[in-house]
């Protein structure tokens, strides 16, 4: 098609919305809620996920060596953990900083523990593993054991099971919460087409007796459809954000003042606006293109 | 120009709307298509237009068979026919000019000939002060002459209407047929489907007679007959 056709199809798509204000208007509002509704979840979906990282990061392992076991076999077991699946980090406190960690606990009693330095000292040399994630656990646990320099092994189940369960539960939220968006979309969407299929039924009608191409009468309703998504996306995102950034500054406040609730901090806006944004534009465009093919494809079949 | 080859026509829930019919009409021809409500009319004209198949027989406008059209090739087809029916049918949210300057933009014409076209052929109907109404604000008569605008003004080589005048007053009807009588004179081929006796009987033109999907009469400066 030419250059000057595109340039009316342009033209008739602005007009067609204008004109048709009001199924304009209703479009835009049911793309935006169902965008909004994305945005919220987007957003729980994503500070869940920080804050599974943030308790995932907190699961440790500590292994205690044997107390015959010299400084170049502790070494050595030190490389050959830090080989394991599923281990971040390890860090190694030797049986003097773990003696000279105890006196400091102790303050004015650290007097007790003199003497027990060098030979005499009764601890152990001790590793502590950071996992990755808590699903490690299981097979990282027999794997320590296995090692022959190690004596014992430590750490908290119920910690490691709660956390396992929380990050369970948050995704499982975060599906039905997508699911019920797809329906409430749909529904939406499907009534404002049916709508739109009435009122367009005659103009094509009008259009195919005079000769036009289904490509013709199928563009401007596309065009139309994408320019709604982007206005749909522009307020849902206006929403989502400022509504977001009125959370935070309220949030900051709160959590400022209580240091437990520094952990379930939110994300900054900045780590989501570019996530969002583009979901926004993706969806809200091919929702409105998907709408308008649909609105027109069956009077175009006849 | 257009010819009918033993076509029958029965519709999905069995009416036999045409039983066998065979016409032939030359290029440049005016005919009338007459006959009771019912008789058939409209569903030649909706063959002619390919808004749908016969059931049997062959259809020849132009030398081509357009049953055997492929779907993409019918906006082609139709461009070469001029529209006119009964209820106008012109697009409620553009201007009279915006109406007929959009079935040039159909057919990829230039702007620069658009914008010359249009308002000659607003003209030729009397539309010359109206270019910039709504349909709503036009009268009836008014509004058909913009139809004949649109569909002339790709220059097609035959017009078909169906019932032109059926929702017009007598005075304005007769304007309506002086302006396709002129359509006519100047080459196009004219096929009109109508009720209106006083006008077939004026126009001393062809007319062929439906009765119950059957071609009971085809006369040259033919009449009106009213047992039909
Ligand atoms: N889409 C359709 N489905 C079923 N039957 C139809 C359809 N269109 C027309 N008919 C029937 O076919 C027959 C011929 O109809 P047609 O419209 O061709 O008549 P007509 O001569 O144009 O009548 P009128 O003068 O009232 O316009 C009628 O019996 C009509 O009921
Ligand atoms: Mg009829």
């Amino acid at each position: 098609m030419k250059l000057r056709t595109y340039k009316n199809f342009f033209r008739e798509s602005i007009r067609n919305i204008f004109r048709n204000r009001v199924m304009s208007f209703a479009s835009v509002v049911a793309i935006m809620s169902a965008l909004f509704i994305l945005g919220l979840v987007l957003i729980l979906a994503f500070n869940l996920e920080h804050i599974a990282g943030g308790l995932e990061s907190k699961v440790e392992i500590t292994a205690f060596l044997h107390t015959s076991v010299g400084s170049a076999q502790s070494r050595a077991v030190i490389d050959q953990v830090e080989k394991l699946d599923g281990v971040h980090e390890v860090e190694f406190i030797s049986k003097e900083q773990g003696l000279a960690e105890w006196k400091e606990n102790l303050g004015e009693k650290g007097v007790l523990l003199e003497g027990y330095e060098g030979k005499t000292n009764p601890l152990p040399d001790k590793l502590i593993l950071r996992i990755e994630k808590p699903e490690y656990v299981g097979s990282i646990i027999p794997s320590i054991n296995a090692i022959p320099e190690v004596d014992k092994v430590n750490y908290s189940r119920e910690v490691v099971d709660t956390i396992g369960k929380v990050v369970r539960i948050a995704r499982l939220v975060g599906l039905l919460l997508m699911l019920s968006l797809m329906i409430v979309a749909m529904v939406i969407i499907n009534n404002t087409i049916k709508i739109n299929v009435y009122s367009r039924r005659r103009e094509i009608t009008i259009m195919k007796y005079i000769g036009a191409t289904d490509s013709y009468i199928r563009w401007p309703y596309i065009i139309e459809g994408f320019t709604l998504g982007i206005i749909a996306a522009f307020f849902a995102g206006v929403l989502v954000i400022g509504g977001y950034n009125l959370l935070l500054s309220r949030g900051g406040q709160l959590g400022g003042s209580y240091g437990f609730l520094s952990l379930f901090q939110l994300l900054p806006i900045e780590g989501l606006i570019y996530d969002i944004v583009l979901a926004f534009l993706l969806v809200g465009c091919g929702v409105g293109v998907i709408a308008s093919i649909l609105s027109t494809g069956k009077h175009l079949k006849a | 120009m257009i010819q009918f080859k033993n076509v029958s026509k029965i519709y999905e829930n069995g009416t036999k709307a045409l039983s066998n019919i065979n016409i032939s009409i030359g290029r440049g021809e005016f005919v009338f298509l007459v006959g009771a409500s019912g008789a058939g009319k409209s569903t030649a004209i909706k063959l002619i237009l390919k808004e749908i198949e016969p059931s049997k027989g062959t259809i020849i406008v132009d030398r081509k068979d357009i049953t055997k059209l492929r779907k993409k090739e019918i906006p082609y087809y139709r461009r070469n026919i001029g529209v006119v029916f009964q209820d106008f049918r012109l697009l409620p949210d553009k201007t009279i000019y915006e109406n007929v300057a959009f079935a040039m933009e159909i057919v990829e014409a230039r702007e620069k000939d658009i914008k010359k076209r249009v308002p000659s052929i607003l003209a030729m109907v009397g539309l010359e002060d109206n270019a910039n109404s709504y349909p709503h604000q036009l009268s009836g008569g008014e509004q058909q002459r913009a139809t004949l605008a649109r569909a002339m003004v790709n220059n097609p080589s035959i017009l078909v209407a169906d019932e032109p005048t059926g929702n017009l007053d007598p005075d304005t009807a007769i304007d309506i047929m002086r302006i396709i009588n002129m359509i006519n004179h100047r080459g196009t081929t004219v096929i009109m489907a109508t009720h209106a006796s006083e006008i077939v009987n004026a126009m001393k033109k062809r007319v062929i007679t439906f009765k119950k999907g059957v071609v009971i009469r085809d006369q040259e400066k033919g009449g009106y007959i009213n047992e039909a």
